[in-house]
């Protein structure tokens, strides 16, 4: 019935669960959104994710805002879409549509500009306001090949992404530190609040729903 | 802003993000600007409801209404045909990918006071009440008529040339009574009015093959209808010209289109102006430009039960052909529901919409509301019809018609490719959006 082009599929759906064949385990399919202040390096981190590339002088994002790729974890293949503004944050343009139904968001700023900082915040209450209130949300610090000219302390971003319970990396798109990382994080916890949320549906009685999400509680806490 | 555009768009109706995505994709530098801090113009999904009822000074809705936020509610009711124009540029442009779309349930038509569902299949023809026994036969030689037949091969034409008779002379042919004229005319063909019975049969034909071809391709009834509003249209196209490189700025208020020797060069905003070759805007923007044709009511009624003898379908259409109910023009019934995410859980809402015709409008659509049980809450507007009243070639302005009262978007898609043309002097190439947009396979 849903009527789309391309093999790409459903950007708005939720997780899917497939049996894959073969490979075994199941397959996932997360929208991702990307977010922050122009220029901070949201195309980069994509490309160098996607692509393994990297452009010193990357143009404004024409032409490819959806991407994806895939990650294994585990027993698990996490299928990220991936949504770039396409330059929509520009002058503050993004449509409701951008967020509709994104499981994850990665909040980009510059660590050597501290404006970009302050607006990657802005992004941050902006998400708690449109998005569905499971989004798992991280915040990049991009371009931390260039650390020393840094004007955003690495504890200052980490007490905040705490307080506002955010996965938190410094990621360089150019030297691609932490950007396998910081996806791969996000791909874990969201799988894990997947097989929470199915589970819990799976079990019938309460108490059996009740054992279920202990087990899983103190399975995340000690793997912590 | 300060810089130099092939074209502004201004507005973000569903026509100009339209516009303005085909434009850039063509290549074009493109800087689009709506006056509002949200997109869709009149095409927007009004949300949170709260929205809605301080929209028409109603005080704020109670608890029962759910979640305010779970509410997206559109201003002009709509449906997609499955195989219609605007079908084909979401497809061919590839916006289809951020949308999701579901089947209207059931297509309805009113005859002498009660609604009879608009068959689907042969079963549903045979089991219709919508004619008797013979002229059932009569019906089904015309539309095997009009199956068969192909415009330009005179031999599928049964001594008939499509191009040159009249539908009223088609009809006569086939033996058709004037209730399931009334019935072909306007639940299949979507004609508004009676004037096509004089036009060449060919348009009817085309028409009829619209609709059977639409709903062959979901079975239940020709019309899709997009999650979370109609307002999520517009938002795709918008998304669709950013990629290609338009620039976008919402809550920008636009002061005055520069002219120099007639032509429009560039748009003044406060003490900034963007320079460009051409604008593209929708009548709200050029009120010296339009002319007033007539006007439309629309009625946006919520409710908590779905339309009665609709089998309880969570989205439904209902024609009421003009002579039913002694009009000139149709009266329009459509309903969506909690299920296309644009109503909180348990809740549906109903549009009743025609063309004005009197001094009355809404005493005009009650034969409309008389189909919807209890109301909980209703809204109406009324609005006017413009037209421009130049065709933009000279001072290259380009300006869009008002959304009519036609229940899908084949008109809009039609004013959109004529604008295009006139603007560009060229049809829209669809070869040049990029196949690599998106890249999605790997």
């Amino acid at each position: 019935m849903a009527n789309r082009g391309g093999p790409g599929g459903r950007p708005n759906g939720t997780a899917q669960q497939q049996q894959g064949g073969g490979g075994g385990g199941r397959i996932c399919q997360f929208k991702l959104v990307l977010l922050g202040e122009s220029a901070v390096g949201k195309s980069s981190l994509v490309l160098r994710f996607v692509k393994g590339q990297f452009h010193e002088y990357q143009e404004s994002t024409i032409g490819a805002a959806f991407l994806t790729q895939t990650l294994c974890l585990e027993d698990t293949t996490v299928k990220f879409e991936i949504w770039d503004t396409a330059g929509q944050e520009r002058y503050h343009s993004l449509a409701p549509m951008y967020y509709r139904g994104a499981q994850a968001a990665i909040v980009v700023y510059d660590v050597t500009n501290q404006d970009t900082f302050g607006r990657a915040k802005t992004w941050v209450k902006e998400l708690q306001r449109h998005a569905s209130p499971n989004i798992v949300i991280a915040l990049a610090g991009n371009k931390a090949d260039l650390s020393n000219k840094r004007n955003v302390e690495l504890d200052e971003a980490k007490a905040y992404a705490e307080e506002n319970g955010l996965l938190f990396m410094e990621t360089s798109a150019k030297t691609a530190v932490n950007v396998n990382e910081i996806f791969q994080e996000i791909g874990e916890s969201i799988v894990g609040l997947f097989v929470l949320v199915v589970g819990i549906q799976i079990c019938r009685s309460e108490q059996s729903r009740l054992n279920y999400v202990s087990k899983i509680v103190y399975s995340l806490w000690y793997r912590k | 802003m300060d810089e130099e555009y092939d074209a502004i768009v201004l507005g973000t109706g569903l026509k100009e993000c339209i516009l303005s995505g085909m434009l850039s994709v063509s290549g074009k530098k493109v800087l689009h600007i709506d006056r509002n801090q949200y997109y869709g113009g009149d095409c927007a999904s009004i949300t949170p409801l709260e929205e809605l009822f301080k929209r028409f000074g109603a005080p704020s809705p109670d608890e029962t209404y759910g979640r305010g936020r779970d509410w997206n509610v559109d201003l002009i009711p709509k449906f997609l045909m499955a195989n219609g124009l605007l079908v084909k540029l979401l497809i061919h442009t590839g916006v289809t990918r951020y949308l999701e779309f579901k089947s209207v349930e059931g297509s309805y038509v009113y005859k002498g006071g009660k609604i009879s569902k608009v068959p689907v299949d042969q079963k549903e023809a045979l089991a219709s009440d919508l004619m008797g026994m013979f002229e059932k036969r009569r019906f089904r030689n015309f539309l095997m008529f009009v199956q068969d037949v192909r415009e330009d091969d005179p031999r599928t034409w049964k001594d008939l040339d499509p191009n040159t008779t009249t539908t009223q002379q088609l009809y006569n042919k086939f033996g058709i009574d004037k209730n399931t004229q009334d019935f072909t005319g306007h639940a299949l063909a979507l004609y508004r009015d009676d004037e096509y019975l004089n036009d060449p049969a060919v348009q009817t034909v085309r028409r009829i093959k619209l609709y059977s071809d639409s709903l062959a391709r979901y079975g239940k009834s020709p019309y899709l209808y997009p999650m979370y509003g109609l307002g999520e249209l517009p938002q795709g196209f918008a998304r669709l010209s950013a990629i290609y490189g338009g620039t976008y700025m919402l809550d920008k208020p636009v002061d005055e289109i520069v002219i120099e020797n007639g032509r429009a060069v560039g748009i003044r905003s406060g003490n900034e102006v963007a320079r460009c070759k051409q604008v593209y805007c929708d009548p709200s923007y050029v009120v010296d430009r339009i002319k007033k044709t007539g006007r439309v009511i629309r009625c946006i009624c919520l409710m908590d039960h779905p339309i009665p003898n609709t089998r309880d379908a969570l989205s439904t259409q209902i024609i009421i052909p003009q002579k039913q109910v002694n009009r000139r023009s149709d009266i329009y019934v459509s309903q969506v529901s909690y299920t296309h995410q644009v109503a909180a859980k348990g809740w549906f809402i109903a549009m009743v919409s025609t063309t004005v015709e009197t001094d009355e409008p809404e005493a005009e659509i009650k034969p409309g509301l008389d189909l919807l049980g209890p109301v909980k809450q209703k809204f109406v507007i009324v609005s006017d019809y413009f037209e421009p009243t130049d065709n933009g070639l000279e001072s290259q302005i380009f300006i869009s018609t008002s959304y009519d009262a036609t229940t899908h978007f084949e008109t809009t898609c039609l004013d959109v490719l004529d604008i295009f043309k006139r603007g560009t002097g060229e049809d829209f190439d669809f070869s040049k959006v990029k196949l690599e947009l998106g890249e999605e396979e790997q």
